[in-house]
Parts: structure tokens; C-alpha cells; sequence
């Protein structure tokens, strides 16, 4: 089967990557999503880095999910490690202050990266079927920082608030 | 491996086969496949196609939730097997994966799919499926 680089992304790909994070979001891990806007965005990272030393919550998680179909490309989450955890406990009931192994981390939080992923397939392109790879997550070196805008054309690129904590997820 | 000793009176237990690469699939699976209201026997688990169908050819399963994008053997691979084995035949197939096309969908139906959920799901969906699996004679 031959496949194709996805065409440049339309407005109509961008809002459904922002509904597919809030569907993931409230409808698996009963979390409420708020959008927000680059300045936003910008403050909540500067908070994220303040809290550096606290545990985890200063570094960022980035999680990865390549699709092949009738286009191919890529979805990407990057959110910081405490709401990765958080969003983990929650989706599998545990205690607010259970401390997950590092595996358990990255493959919840891969799995999430995965849901979107799906749900943007689906919401973009209702009648073509992909494959989706397996997700790749890494934790970014301390100190880095997301990009609060997109990097460049023919992406769909989405900032949103989870439990008072800045997600960025971009679709190329 | 789960057990669970609670059965409702003239009900079999479920023995149910989860497969998922994601273990926090799996675990989530687990845990709302054991807080359903329904005597469980067995709750299985594999990684992919190809591990459970080592289990099924082991043990005696009533329900199988199988995702559809895995390494190794894929769901729909799986399924395939299944279809081709006539032991297995009173099965019932639960698709829970995040390729929700209407082209998987059909495939799923071939392969004698009783339900597709698509992720992500309410965890209540599970449940209601396996009320639904529960209210007919598997065996």
C-alpha cells in the first residue's frame, strides 16, 4: 500500500486535534481541559519550571505516535512529568500520592499520546483506516522548555490547561 | 492472573483474555473487568496476538478484548486465528482499540466481532459488555 506525506494541515485538522485531547481527557482520564492561548501557555511552562526540585514536576515528557494510512505523519504530546503521573494514577484509580515506576510512566503516558492520536485519525479523516506505530516517549533534559507556537507550516498545533498544567500537542 | 470466588447464583464464572501491548491498558482492563458486578473466574493477559493465543489453546476463555495495533501479531491477526480454530468458535470477540475507520470496523464484523469500542472508552462501556456476554449462554 502506497502512502503519502499528509497534505498541509486546514483549520478543520487543528480543532479536531483540540477536541480529540479533550475527548481523551474527560472522556478516559475524567479530567476537565481548558484551551488556552500562547501567553497562557508561556506563564503555566514558567510556573512548571519554578517548581524544579520539587520531585519530578519540573521536567517534560515528550510521547510520540507515527500513523501510515492514507497520509502519514505524526502526532506529538509534550506535558510535564507531574501531569503525566497524575494523569496515569487517574486513569488507573490509584491513589493521588501512589508512585508509579518509571515503565508504568511512560507507557501510560505513551498510551495517552496513542488516544489522541487515534481520536485526531478519526475526527480528521472518517472513512480511511491507519496504522499507528508503537508510541516512543522520553523525558526531556532538565531545564528544556516547550515551544509556546507552532514550529512551522503543515502542522496542526494546540495548547490546552489539564488540572492547572500546560499540554502542547502538535499533529504534522 | 485474577480469581474471583463471588459468583451470582447459576452463573459460570467468565474466564476473560485481555490483550494489549499497553500494560496500563491491560491494568485498566483488569480493574474494570474486576469491578464489574458479574462472577469472573479468570482474568488473562498477553502483550499480543501471539502470547494469547497461547493462553487461549491452554486455558478454557469465554470473552477475549483484544486492541488491534500491536507488535508481534496484530489484533486482526489474531482474530483471524481465532476464526480459523472451530474450539473457539462461542468465543466472544471485543475489539477496544483507538482505529475506530469505518474499513476496520467491517473487518472486525468478518471476523465475527461482537462489539467495538473505540478509545478512548468510559470504563462503564466495558462493563455493559460484559453484562451484555453474561446475559447469554457462552458455553
Amino acid at each position: 500500500m502506497s502512502s503519502v506525506k499528509s497534505p498541509a494541515l486546514t483549520s478543520t485538522d487543528q480543532d479536531a486535534l483540540q477536541s480529540a485531547v479533550i475527548e481523551v481527557c474527560e472522556n478516559a482520564y475524567f479530567v476537565f481541559v481548558e484551551p488556552c492561548d500562547a501567553p497562557q501557555f508561556s506563564a503555566l511552562v514558567e510556573q512548571v519550571r519554578a517548581e524544579k526540585g520539587r520531585g519530578p514536576s519540573g521536567r517534560w515528557l515528550n510521547a510520540s505516535v507515527a500513523f501510515h494510512g492514507a497520509s502519514t505523519g505524526e502526532v506529538e504530546v509534550v506535558l510535564p512529568e507531574r501531569l503525566g503521573t497524575w494523569l496515569v494514577v487517574s486513569l488507573l484509580g490509584l491513589p493521588p500520592d501512589a508512585v508509579l515506576k518509571d515503565n508504568q510512566l511512560l507507557d501510560g503516558v505513551g498510551e495517552f499520546a496513542n488516544m489522541v492520536c487515534g481520536a485526531w485519525l478519526s475526527k480528521a479523516n472518517q472513512t480511511a483506516s491507519f496504522t499507528l506505530d508503537m508510541p516512543k516517549v522520553s523525558r526531556m533534559p532538565a531545564g528544556w522548555t516547550p515551544d509556546s507556537a507552532p514550529s512551522g507550516d503543515g502542522q496542526a498545533y494546540r495548547t490546552v490547561v489539564v488540572n492547572d498544567l500546560p499540554l502542547e500537542v502538535r499533529a504534522r | 492472573m485474577q480469581t474471583n470466588s463471588s459468583e451470582t447464583a447459576g452463573m459460570t464464572p467468565l474466564n476473560v483474555l485481555i490483550v494489549d501491548d499497553s500494560a496500563t491498558m491491560r491494568a485498566l482492563l483488569y480493574r474494570v473487568v474486576g469491578l464489574a458486578d458479574l462472577p469472573i473466574g479468570a482474568i488473562y493477559q498477553a502483550p499480543n496476538g501471539a502470547e494469547a493465543l497461547k493462553l487461549l489453546e491452554k486455558h478454557d476463555i469465554q470473552a477475549v478484548f483484544t486492541d488491534v495495533n500491536m507488535p508481534v501479531m496484530n489484533g486482526m491477526e489474531l482474530l483471524r486465528e481465532m476464526a480459523a480454530h472451530d474450539e473457539w468458535r462461542d468465543i466472544l470477540r471485543v475489539i477496544i482499540s483507538t482505529d475506530g475507520s469505518r474499513l476496520r470496523r467491517e473487518e472486525a464484523r468478518e471476523l465475527k466481532v461482537s462489539l467495538y469500542v473505540e478509545k478512548p472508552f468510559r470504563p462503564e462501556v466495558v462493563r455493559d459488555v460484559l453484562c451484555q456476554i453474561a446475559s447469554v449462554d457462552v458455553h
